[in-house]
């Protein structure tokens, strides 16, 4: 299964002269940039280089935060609609549950752990108990968290591991269906182990959502990517040719000259 | 000694004077109440008489009244504060936030006697107007009451809601809750720490207040069958009983008032430490 | 079948009655002392019918105000001459010396200390003059120094909340740097723990001097009265505002009487305003003192 970009598939999100700045200091300027449909699309450069700020800006997140103003335009494809982010009409809610995002670190909401699932269920969705406890299952199951879990769900969120507390944020994103998935910076907070269990959940994901992760681990790129931007300074996006990302050397060479 | 060192034992002896006028005053108390804890005079105490040339000195009338203000005070103040605090974390607009806030922190600095002379002047007529009666009656201090102690409430479930809020808003927003959402499903059941906190203490300020009633709700020693008759609090009680400088035996059921006030401050505070260390 | 109402729909009606009815009853209540207050302001109000300079130099007023602000200002000095260095000097000690059981005892009776009804203080010193009666000074009796006592002892929580507050929520990185210059514990505390945490030291000051100057029920207890003049020895019985504008509430004779208690409210809110305002611009001034600039 392959979707690329092309006519009849068009960019699952398109982004036109995006700049965001916080307290009228530019984070990003003027970036333009199709992510296309289906896979995994990565996001790479220095740390301060705008990548989250990027990222946020698709789900319009950054608007949480003060002093941020953001003006572009982004257009998402969500299923068969197709969604201008930033139009006054668009439903900003549902923008965000359907561009699932998972942050660098994981954030668990304090409550238990089969709650962290069913509570966004309940409220957002609306939906009953039992249809909640359906998908709370099916989305353990689908990061390998269920039988980790099945028999301490009243227990607290953090009384998990990094790791299982990570995908337990990773399962909450996607109880909710979404149809694109943003992740920003999945693995940098784990160990080795744990991050490869997420590297390996990413690999089975990237089959049937529309991923875009933001990274700094060259590696990582290589083993997993359909697809390599890197951000230079909040200002210049390059594309990097599939032959230059799935030889590691050449990678490495690319980048030096590169960042 | 080097100079310009600060002596850690004249800090001690600072600390242990502050934190033993607390002892000083609860034992003046005691041992001005003692007398009256013994035998016949006790019984006196705890009656619904208070008629101090008939040698009765019964106090249960201005615990009842203490009570029935406090409690309805905070039944007005509490849902206010909470409509307040919910509407400053999502239920309103952002912009709206920080000028209430200023606004409540402001209420802070409103002296007592200035709600009380507003009251009397302004609410009390409309109370005359409206019903019957003098005006001075529970209902108007318990109105007025809960203006005075909104600020504690609604600056306490702020704090807890901002912590919890900072805790939660980015993930919350990120699955696509609306601030609506956020703050009715998601801060308000985690901030049930704060919810008590601020009954606690809201509680405490409304039973220790003495100008309120003292100026609006009629000072009469009986039990208040309807909002609108007058009622008398421990505290009014003890400032009106120095004041009319009576015999000296009803000094002993102003300080069996004393205690029991400073008893109710102490239970506030014990739950309070409580609820802290959870 | 009407449906029922959404309880999102409701609470959002509650939250919009509660932010649209405080600040309502608010406007009301300022607007009323306004109305019935400001024909009341003049220099009259405060002097009567002695030359204003006459009475700065200390001939006698009567019928103004300015006896009980005298009243007020002497009480309120006293009261902080009492309260901060023992407050101060006890914040610094609960958050920079004291550790364990004794830290949480002396804590926890301090907090208790700030939860004690103010009537309970005025109790105090009425038992104060009793017992003194009873022992030592049978002709003891209540008056400004009494009263400033009280009060000190009220308001000693917040000076002590507010300077223990305002030295914990220091950076730790000040007491690191302290120590890698090798000063003693003693000295950080001195040179660069307490230089940081004055704004917040002083809000607590402000905030001391406005809920001292405001409190009725304690001078109540303690020898305030209504006609004393110009406070005249520590023994002595004095004049205060907030008792006036009590008193002349409850027992004005005239329309002009009750102006004046109107106008003393407006008088004695300015002034717990004033405090109050600054107690809040040296706090934010503190809070953005250890804050950088947010990055994205």
């Amino acid at each position: 299964m392959d979707h690329r970009t092309d006519a009849l598939n068009p960019a699952a999100i398109r982004i036109r002269h995006l700049s965001v700045s916080f307290a009228n200091r530019p984070v990003l300027r003027d970036l333009s940039l199709d992510i296309p449909a289906g896979g995994l699309t990565f996001l790479l450069g220095r740390s301060g280089s705008g990548k989250t700020t990027l990222l946020r800006a698709i789900n319009r997140l950054n608007e949480c935060l003060p002093g941020c103003a953001t003006c572009g335009q982004i257009e998402l494809q969500l299923g068969a609609t197709r969604l201008d982010a930033y139009a006054p009409s668009t439903p900003v809610e549902e923008l965000r549950r359907r561009a699932g995002m998972v942050f660098q670190s994981p954030n668990v909401l304090p409550l238990s752990i089969a709650r962290n699932l069913s509570l966004p269920l309940a409220v957002t969705l609306g939906l009953g108990a039992a249809e909640c406890e359906a998908r709370t299952e099916q989305a353990l199951r689908e990061v390998h968290l269920w039988n980790e879990v099945k028999n301490r769900l009243g227990a607290p969120a953090a009384t998990l591991s990094g790791g299982q507390q990570q995908r337990l944020c990773l399962a909450r994103t996607l109880a909710l269906r979404p149809d694109i998935l943003l992740l920003d910076e999945p693995t940098a907070s784990l160990d080795f182990k744990a991050a490869r269990q997420i590297e390996e959940l990413l690999a089975e994901l990237k089959l049937r959502y529309t991923l875009l992760v933001v990274s700094h681990s060259l590696s990582q790129a290589h083993r997993l990517a359909d697809q390599v931007f890197v951000l230079h300074d909040g200002q210049r996006i390059e594309a990097l040719p599939e032959s230059t990302f799935r030889d590691k050397e050449a990678l490495m060479s690319a980048l030096d000259e590169l960042v | 000694m080097p100079r310009g060192n600060i002596t850690p034992s004249l800090l001690l002896f600072a600390t242990l004077v502050s934190a033993l006028s607390v002892l000083a005053i609860f034992g003046f108390l005691l041992w001005f109440a003692a007398p009256v804890f013994t035998g016949e005079t006790l019984s006196s105490l705890l009656s619904w008489q208070w008629r101090p040339q008939q040698g009765e000195f019964g106090i249960l009338p201005m615990l009842a009244g203490s009570l029935c203000l406090a409690g309805s005070a905070m039944l007005l103040a509490y849902p206010l504060g909470l409509g307040l605090c919910c509407f400053m974390h999502g239920l309103g607009p952002t912009w709206a936030a920080r000028p209430l806030l200023g606004i409540v922190r402001g209420m802070t600095s409103v002296p007592t006697v200035v709600y009380g002379l507003v009251s009397a002047f302004l609410l009390i007529p409309l109370i005359r107007a409206g019903f019957s009666g003098s005006g001075f009656s529970w209902l108007a201090a318990g109105l007025t009451l809960a203006m005075l102690i909104l600020p504690t409430i609604v600056l306490i479930l702020d704090s807890q809601f901002r912590t919890i809020h900072a805790q939660t808003q980015l993930t919350a927003a990120a699955l696509g809750f609306t601030p609506a959402q956020q703050v009715l499903r998601l801060t308000l059941p985690l901030s049930t720490r704060g919810l008590l906190v601020a009954a606690a203490l809201g509680f405490g300020r409304a039973i220790g207040d003495t100008l309120i009633p003292l100026m609006l709700a009629g000072n009469a020693p009986l039990l208040p069958h309807s909002p609108l008759d007058p009622l008398r609090t421990l505290t009014s009680h003890i400032a009106l009983v120095v004041a009319t400088d009576s015999q000296s035996a009803a000094y002993g059921s102003l300080f069996a008032c004393g205690v029991i006030l400073f008893m109710v401050s102490l239970l506030v505070n014990l739950a309070l430490r409580r609820l802290r260390h959870e | 079948m009407s449906k029922p109402v959404p309880p999102e729909k409701l609470a959002q009606a509650g939250a919009w009655l509660a932010a649209l009815g405080v600040p309502a009853i608010l406007l009301a209540l300022l607007g009323f002392l306004l109305w019935r207050g400001v024909p009341g302001l003049s220099l009259a109000l405060f002097f009567a019918d002695t030359p204003p300079l006459a009475a700065l130099r200390g001939a006698p007023v009567f019928d103004g105000l300015w006896p009980a602000c005298l009243g007020t200002l002497a009480l309120v000095a006293l009261a902080t001459a009492i309260a901060v260095p023992l407050g101060v000097a006890s914040g610094i000690y609960l958050a920079e010396y004291a550790t364990g059981r004794a830290k949480a005892l002396l804590a926890f009776a301090i907090d208790l200390l700030a939860g004690i009804p103010s009537i309970l203080m005025g109790l105090f010193g009425f038992a104060l003059i009793l017992f003194l009666r009873r022992t030592v000074a049978p002709d003891a009796n209540t008056g400004l120094l009494l009263s400033a006592l009280c009060l000190a002892v009220l308001v000693l929580p917040y000076v002590i909340g507010t300077t223990r507050l305002a030295l914990e929520n220091l950076p730790l990185q000040l007491r690191l740097t302290g120590a890698s210059l090798g000063l003693s514990p003693g000295r950080t505390v001195r040179h660069l723990l307490l230089p940081a945490a004055l704004p917040g030291i002083f809000s607590g000051v402000m905030l001391a001097v406005g809920r001292a100057a405001e409190d009725t029920a304690v001078i109540l207890m303690t020898g305030v009265v209504a006609n004393a003049g110009a406070p005249a020895s520590l023994t002595g019985k004095y004049e205060a505002l907030p008792f006036h504008i009590y008193y002349l509430a409850a027992e004005h004779q005239s329309p002009a009487e009750l102006t004046q208690a109107f106008a003393a409210a407006l008088v004695l809110l300015a002034l717990t305003g004033l405090m109050f305002l600054a107690a809040r611009v040296l706090q934010t001034r503190l809070e953005r003192q250890w804050t950088t600039e947010p990055t994205p």
